[in-house]
């Protein structure tokens, strides 16, 4: 790979110093004059039907200037539910969390105050916490037609997949596998809660919204108050964490929206942390059952995986499972339900349908290994995807060199025990290892570049940067395009009024596909300049791209990642640690690799949380969520966190901008099955459910 | 591939990290409100260096009066109850969260913030540092990173890596970025040695 001027070097921030001085304006620090404060009043119980409401007390509090319910407001909220069920004020109200009123008022105090105020006469309706009961006959429906949601084709079936014949497969393995594994609802719990401010001009809407996607968040805003777009501006200069949280137009966007539009004045609408917890989104939770058949030699000749998966109340994400497609196998079946329940609402979190999956899929493939008595790395590189689907060449492969490499620095052969559990103990050592991949496609966005008079370069992308740096990567992208220093680039981001349609910083799209309209953008004002010559005193040269992605002749683009996780495991106690972690990663070049190893050891020590604490714990006996916040989720703190060594495997990829490939979510993807595995081999014995706390490992130790 | 490493940063080649004019100035912007029979009270306080006299409702806490009163936006809420650290600033000197402390309470007490760090147009040591090795992602917990490492330091200036984590353990930071946090404060507090 031909080393470039200004992409591929370590590069710090161009708004570093705005993040480190208390200088960055986030949605939160933004105050308009006359002002409103808003809060949202929540359904107490899990499953209700509400017969009356009184505002009248509320709406005599000094000070109150608006309040919305499902009587003075039907707005459908339609990102938050991809079937369309959903409105912002529902009745019946579907989970602890649903929103029932939304008060505007001149300071929060009195918002709060007033949220007390409100009278609502509740009918308490049978209510269903567990995957299994709520698909039992007879089970009170949450939805009409029932707790079984349906397919992403909208049909009442389940989400499959298909190739081979797995009956086939099954038969003509040697051994055949068999378990079950499950997976927790845990909180995105990004430290920038949601937050909107709404203010009209006229018809003009302006919303300072925490999102992750300016235009995204435009469209879909525009789409549920029935006005058109260019009605609607969306700012969002700095953005506080999202990991999916907040993709699209969120409820608050809209209710801040109606409010202010109510009291004719700006509203500004902060969720509380628990309130982010119990009523945003999770990751959705999981039941699986994996059947693999496998030859003596290791030959993998069927998966199969028929799985349940958590939606909650509303079927606000796909609720899929993936993570099958890195094993090279001829017969493989998926099949997923997404089952509603009476709890908080499931939707993306930094590779949604991945690290939940990859860890069953991985228990099980650890399983097999050990079985056959073989290496788990070697059944891996055995095993691993050659072709995608096993069929359709990638446009550039780097897993083998992820596992190889990873393994390498991490020390595979002195790290892993052959004989699981056998350490002295009472802290017992182990390694274990996953491998996992993610979509890369190429797709539209748009960028344009203006050079004025006075030599400055101006990039306009429709970004938010939500601490993947994008802004950034945009910068460094149009500058060795430009061939000129980062700094002589002036990057303007996060307002849809001032910059060009953006995909939004989820799908970990942004690098691959905005940086493909960069390079475009550049490119056309390069050939400007050279017809016209450069702009004088007045003069302005523009240039604008939207990208049509390239044929990629029968290929897939894909990124590719190996984690090695060591563990320490105290078996009279049960408490675990990671103290050792390796990821490898294949995302092509890497734009500005400083940044990107911020992220790498991110979504790593994300996922060592979500292998060992995180869980949205719900009393079965109440339907209430019993510890939402930062202490009950037991996110990871600087103690818990260890030192993520970073391996970048740089294949030689044709496509992209400079050859680059997704980043963001691989990062998260192995990580849990990696750690789930280091616990086996530590313990010699497996802990099937997320997240694998002392409590279990006590249990299967018993 | 250009890396980033202690010894360039402590030797100072790295890619110009220099003060600047755009440190947010402090203004004075202290809204009363206006709403009868809530109890107030007059308190004095210094923050950042600047002594002031400011009427708060008893109900306020600190981080309310600094970010929604005295403009001082630097200071983040994550959680509004204890439990993330965004919030840290300094109180006579000890990081405190100011989501759980009332206004009031600080009567006489001088209050630090992340606006306060920067002196005279030029970058705390620390700042530098989390720009270096890009502490911040989405830097919603890095005031609060900040304020908690600059105690830190001036409680025990030579902390070990395992004495930094403990010391910054009730700043939680959900992006993770907590090797890079780690890295630039013990460069800092060994720079010279490094």
């Amino acid at each position: 790979m031909t080393p470039l001027k200004t992409v591929g070097h370590a590069t710090h921030r161009i708004d570093a110093l705005q993040r480190v001085t208390g200088g960055a304006k986030y949605t939160s620090d933004v105050h308009l004059p006359g002002m409103l404060y808003a809060r949202v009043l929540r359904s107490p119980h899990p499953h209700a039907r509400i017969r009356k409401i009184d505002l009248s007390k509320a709406m005599a509090l000094p000070g109150v200037k608006a309040i919305l319910t499902h009587e003075n407001c039907d707005t459908t909220w339609s990102s938050g539910d991809q079937l369309g069920q959903r409105r912002l004020f529902n009745n019946p109200v579907r989970f602890a969390g649903d929103p029932v009123a939304a008060i505007a008022a001149v300071d929060r105090h009195v918002a709060e105050d007033a949220t007390h105020l409100i009278e609502v006469d509740y009918e308490i309706l049978p209510f269903l916490t567990d995957l299994e009961e709520a698909l039992k006959p007879g089970a009170v429906a949450i939805h009409e037609g029932g707790n079984l949601s349906l397919n992403n084709q909208r049909q009442p079936a389940p989400q499959t997949y298909k190739r081979g014949n797995v009956a086939d497969g099954l038969k003509a393995a040697d051994r055949v596998f068999e378990d079950n594994f499950t997976s927790a609802h845990h909180n995105n719990a990004q430290l920038e809660m949601r937050v909107s401010i709404a203010e009209w001009n006229g018809d003009k809407l302006t919303v300072h919204a925490a999102t992750q996607g300016i235009a995204n968040c435009r469209t879909d805003i525009a789409k549920d108050l029935k006005i058109s777009d260019d009605r609607v501006r969306v700012i969002s200069e700095y953005m506080g964490g999202g990991f999916g949280n907040k993709n699209q137009c969120q409820d608050s966007d809209l209710i801040a929206a109606l409010l202010a539009k109510q009291a004719g004045a700006p509203v500004k609408l902060e969720f509380t942390r628990k309130e982010d917890f119990v009523a945003v989104h999770g990751r959705w939770s999981s039941r699986q059952s994996y059947k693999v058949g496998v030859k003596n030699d290791g030959t993998l000749t069927a998966i199969q995986l028929t799985a349940l998966t958590g939606a909650g109340a509303y079927r606000k994400g796909s609720c899929d499972l993936s993570g099958t497609e890195v094993y090279q196998v001829p017969n493989l079946e998926t099949s997923v339900s997404p089952v509603y329940t009476n709890t908080a609402v499931a939707a993306n979190y930094r590779a949604p349908a991945y690290p939940q999956g990859v860890f069953g899929l991985e228990s099980l493939m650890d399983d097999v290994a050990y079985a056959l008595k073989m290496d788990p790395m070697e059944f891996r590189l055995k095993n691993m995807t050659r072709k995608f689907r096993d069929q359709t060449p990638y446009t550039s492969i780097g897993l083998e060199d992820c596992i190889r490499k990873g393994a390498e620095k991490f020390e595979w052969k002195k790290r892993w025990n052959p004989v699981p559990g056998s350490g002295a103990g009472p802290v017992k050592r182990g390694a274990g290892m996953a491998m996992g991949m993610f979509g890369s496609g190429l797709g539209r966005s748009s960028a344009v570049m203006r050079l004025d008079g006075q030599g400055q370069y101006h990039l306009h992308v429709g970004v938010t940067d939500c601490g993947t740096a994008a802004k950034t990567t945009m910068g460094l992208i149009a500058a060795e395009e430009l061939g000129i220093p980062l700094e002589k680039v002036h990057v303007v981001w996060g307002d849809t009024d001032t910059c060009p349609y953006s995909v939004g910083e989820s799908g970990s799209r942004t690098t691959v596909q905005t940086g493909m309209a960069v390079i475009e953008a550049v490119r056309d004002l390069k050939k400007q300049i050279a017809e016209k010559g450069a702009p004088k005193g007045s003069e302005v040269l523009m240039a604008m791209a939207t990208t049509n992605p390239p044929q990629l002749q029968g290929q897939s683009r894909n990124s590719f990642a190996a984690h090695f996780a060591e563990v320490e495991v105290n078996v009279e106690t049960g408490h675990a640690i990671v103290t050792r972690f390796v990821s490898a990663h294949d995302s092509g070049r890497i734009v500005n690799p400083l940044t990107a190893q911020s992220q790498v050891q991110g979504g790593a020590i994300q996922g060592i949380g979500m292998a060992l604490h995180e869980e949205l714990l719900y009393d079965k006996r109440s339907g209430l969520p019993l510890n939402a916040g930062y202490y009950g989720a037991r996110i990871m703190t600087h103690l818990d966190a260890p030192l993520v060594d970073v391996v970048w495997v740089e294949t030689d990829e044709p496509y992209g901008p400079f050859g680059a490939k997704t980043l963001g979510e691989p990062t998260i993807i192995p990580t849990v099955a990696a750690v789930a595995n280091a616990i086996y081999n530590a313990i010699g014995r497996r802990v099937k459910s997320l997240p694998i706390t002392r409590d279990k490992i006590l249990g299967v130790l018993a | 591939m250009k890396k980033i490493s202690r010894r360039r940063f402590v030797e100072g080649t790295s890619v110009g990290i220099v003060a600047v004019a755009a440190i947010p100035e402090i203004k004075a912007q202290e809204k009363p409100a206006s709403l009868p029979g809530v109890p107030r009270t007059t308190i004095r306080i210094n923050v950042n260096g600047v002594d002031r006299r400011v009427e708060v409702e008893d109900r306020w806490t600190l981080v309310e009066l600094l970010r929604d009163h005295l403009d001082l936006t630097g200071t983040k809420i994550g959680c509004d109850r204890g439990e993330c650290g965004a919030c840290t600033v300094l109180v006579d000197g000890k990081p405190l969260y100011s989501c759980s402390q009332l206004a009031v309470w600080m009567d006489g007490r001088s209050i630090e913030t992340v606006e306060g760090l920067a002196k005279n147009g030029k970058l705390h040591p620390l700042q530098e540092a989390f720009i270096y090795f890009d502490g911040p992602q989405c830097g919603y917990c890095t005031s609060g990173q900040l304020m908690s490492a600059v105690a830190l330091l001036k409680q025990k200036p030579q902390p070990t890596r395992d004495e930094i984590r403990s010391g910054m353990t009730g700043n939680l930071c959900r992006c993770s970025n907590y090797n890079h946090y780690v890295e630039a404060v013990h460069t800092v507090a060994h720079g010279e040695k490094a």
